[in-house]
């Protein structure tokens, strides 16, 4: 053997290795902090646990509980609620923006773009502090304003159930939707112009050519961006956490919020696993379903 | 089928295209215009009251009728705060951190991403579909197990929790991988290995350059979320001396009894290195971030 063939020997032995030594790292990590945690979660999940000594098998007992917990219930229904409402409302309200600053022509569209972006750069926390500022309920901004336009200003945004409710989606919506509308306005001028030309010499109107050229071209953005939101808003925390504690009562408690306290609050590991699978098992699924019906991921 | 029938209509289309290259009515501008300021607006007014909160006594914060001039305007916050909290060394441990983290996961996801674009091997596309897939994975899920993980580990420590586990993200995977397709070519990699390097060296002398752009954006993103995040910090830091912004300011409003003045002063100075960060990339980090998703 020459030492030429020798080297090109090694260099394909290489070639074949590389990618797995590439990739391992993250297949280390996601083994020992991700699939670890979750098969120990679904074993704690079985347990009585209150993190001292060791864990109690119980069986199914904790899950039976998650059944007859009403504050699970309603953590699962405020959740569902947020999410639903981040698929259902932000998401076509992002692509309505997106659609506004695609306009040929628009002057200032790069400033509109990172103004409506800004919120997703700053912590949650500092979002949750100023809206506490503008949404409470005795001295708030929005009541003063609401007191001077129209003359009524006592809403209580933060100690009334529903409106609390609000005032979480309300944070949501202000958050995302920028940081949505840059990835569907990227979307948009990704179309091949000719697309639309060659619709509109067929006759296509603007509507018609919105639904027939533009929603098709965006599938895959807006799948990446649905699935995207639904894992984010299914485990919403800082804003009901900080914002209203999950209150009034319950009004605005998430899941995330939930499994928190249960966890690190009263201290019943076994509970607050239970809790996490559930989450899991239901975000797991959609968001398969989600990525399996549009395909996102796969680049062929 | 399309692509043909748009090559025979641009011939014939060509001649006219100026006549197609129709403008919005200028009604339908105005209103345009209008609407994308008030949004603008909506944006901006929270921010603008917040930074001028932060300059309020406490007693004028939720004065009626609000002003948005701060009068008397002053610093007592902000040196009230700097005074009886350690807010630098929170700041301290929360900018080393995300910088820690946002090395190590550009370098990571870069060279994850390249191995995913650019090699064929056994089992690809499966350990592409579980590294895609473990996006969806929400963290309440894992918040308990891997806290009692960590602690049963001795691993603690506020440095090694804080960071490594959060290394190497699939959304960054994806992202790199995504950019590696479009932007290295195979030539310039075959070049390289032409002339000897192997296939670490090769990467990251050819390949590594010229993911540039996209490194710029899975920097700035990396950074935000470590900086930003409140809820693994507030798990498994206990001590205060490493306490990161978000803690300290969560920590501070509860024990303030909800006050807004210190909080608002402190929140202005969280919010300056994320925005810095965020003006000096922000081309980078909007086409960045969207290079991937737009192709799917």
């Amino acid at each position: 053997m020459t030492a030429t063939t020798a080297a090109t020997k090694l260099r394909s032995d290489q070639r074949r290795w590389a990618p797995y030594a590439f990739i391992s790292p993250f297949f280390v990590l996601f083994t020992v902090f991700l699939l670890v945690p979750v098969g120990a979660g679904i074993y704690l999940s079985l347990t009585d646990w209150a993190g001292l000594g060791e864990p109690d098998f119980i069986g199914l007992a904790n899950y039976s509980r998650l059944l007859g917990d009403a504050s699970f219930g309603a953590a699962l229904g405020n959740t569902a609620f947020y999410t639903l409402f981040a698929i259902v409302v932000v998401l076509p309200v992002s692509l309505l923006i997106a659609l506004g600053l695609d306009t040929r022509g628009l002057r200032l569209r790069d400033f509109f773009r990172l103004t409506y972006f800004m919120p997703v750069v700053l912590s949650p926390i500092i979002i949750a502090l100023i809206f506490g500022l503008i949404f409470d309920g005795q001295y708030g901004l929005l009541n003063a304003v609401l007191e001077a336009l129209f003359g009524f200003g006592g809403v209580s945004w933060l100690t009334d159930p529903m409106w609390a409710r609000v005032v979480v989606v309300v944070l949501v919506l202000w958050r995302w939707t920028g940081y949505l509308t840059i990835f569907f306005l990227a979307g948009l001028q990704a179309i091949p112009r000719e697309l639309h030309e060659a619709a509109e010499l067929d006759g296509a109107g603007l509507v018609r050519r919105f639904f027939s050229v533009t929603l098709p071209q965006l599938r895959p953005v807006t799948a990446f961006i649905a699935v995207t939101m639904l894992v984010n808003t299914a485990q919403i925390f800082e804003e009901p956490f900080l914002l209203t504690q999950g209150g009034p009562g319950e009004a605005t408690l998430s899941v995330s919020m939930f499994v928190y306290r249960a966890g690190f609050q009263r201290q019943e590991l076994g509970y607050a696993a239970a809790a996490g699978v559930v989450m899991f098992v239901i975000v797991f699924v959609l968001g398969r379903i989600g990525t399996r019906a549009f395909g996102v991921g796969r680049t062929r | 089928m399309s692509t043909t029938l748009i090559t025979t209509e641009e011939a014939t289309a060509r001649p006219v295209a100026p006549a197609r290259r129709r403008r919005a009515t200028r009604p339908a501008r105005v209103a345009l215009y209008t609407a994308l300021i008030a949004l603008a607006i909506v944006y901006v007014v929270p921010l603008l009251w917040a930074l001028s909160s932060s300059f309020k006594d406490r007693s004028d914060i939720f004065a009626f009728p609000p002003t948005l001039w701060p009068a008397p305007a002053s610093l007592d916050n902000y040196s009230n705060l700097l005074a009886a909290q350690p807010f630098w060394s929170w700041m301290l441990m929360s900018t080393v951190v995300a910088v820690v983290s946002t090395a190590a996961t550009v370098f990571l996801c870069s060279l994850a991403g390249f191995g995913f674009a650019k090699y064929d091997f056994r089992g690809k596309n499966l350990l592409f579909d579980v590294m895609f897939s473990s996006m969806a994975i929400p963290f309440a899920v894992i918040v308990v197990p891997l806290f009692i993980l960590i602690a049963k580990l001795g691993l603690a420590n506020p440095f090694f929790a804080l960071v490594v586990p959060w290394v190497a993200p699939a959304f960054g995977i994806f992202m790199m991988r995504q950019y590696t397709e479009q932007s290295v070519p195979d030539e310039i990699l075959d070049a390289a290995r032409i002339d000897g390097c192997s296939e670490f060296r090769a990467f990251l002398t050819v390949v590594f350059p010229l993911l540039r752009p996209a490194v710029g954006a899975l920097a700035v993103w990396s950074f935000l979320s470590s900086y930003n995040n409140l809820l693994w910090p507030l798990v498994i830091v206990a001590e205060p001396e490493f306490y990161t912004v978000p803690l300290g300011l969560q920590a501070l409003f509860g024990a303030e009894g909800r006050q807004y003045d210190l909080v608002m002063a402190g929140s202005v100075l969280a919010a300056v290195p994320a925005l810095i960060v965020f003006f000096v990339l922000r081309k980078q980090l909007v086409n960045g971030l969207t290079a991937g998703a737009v192709k799917g």
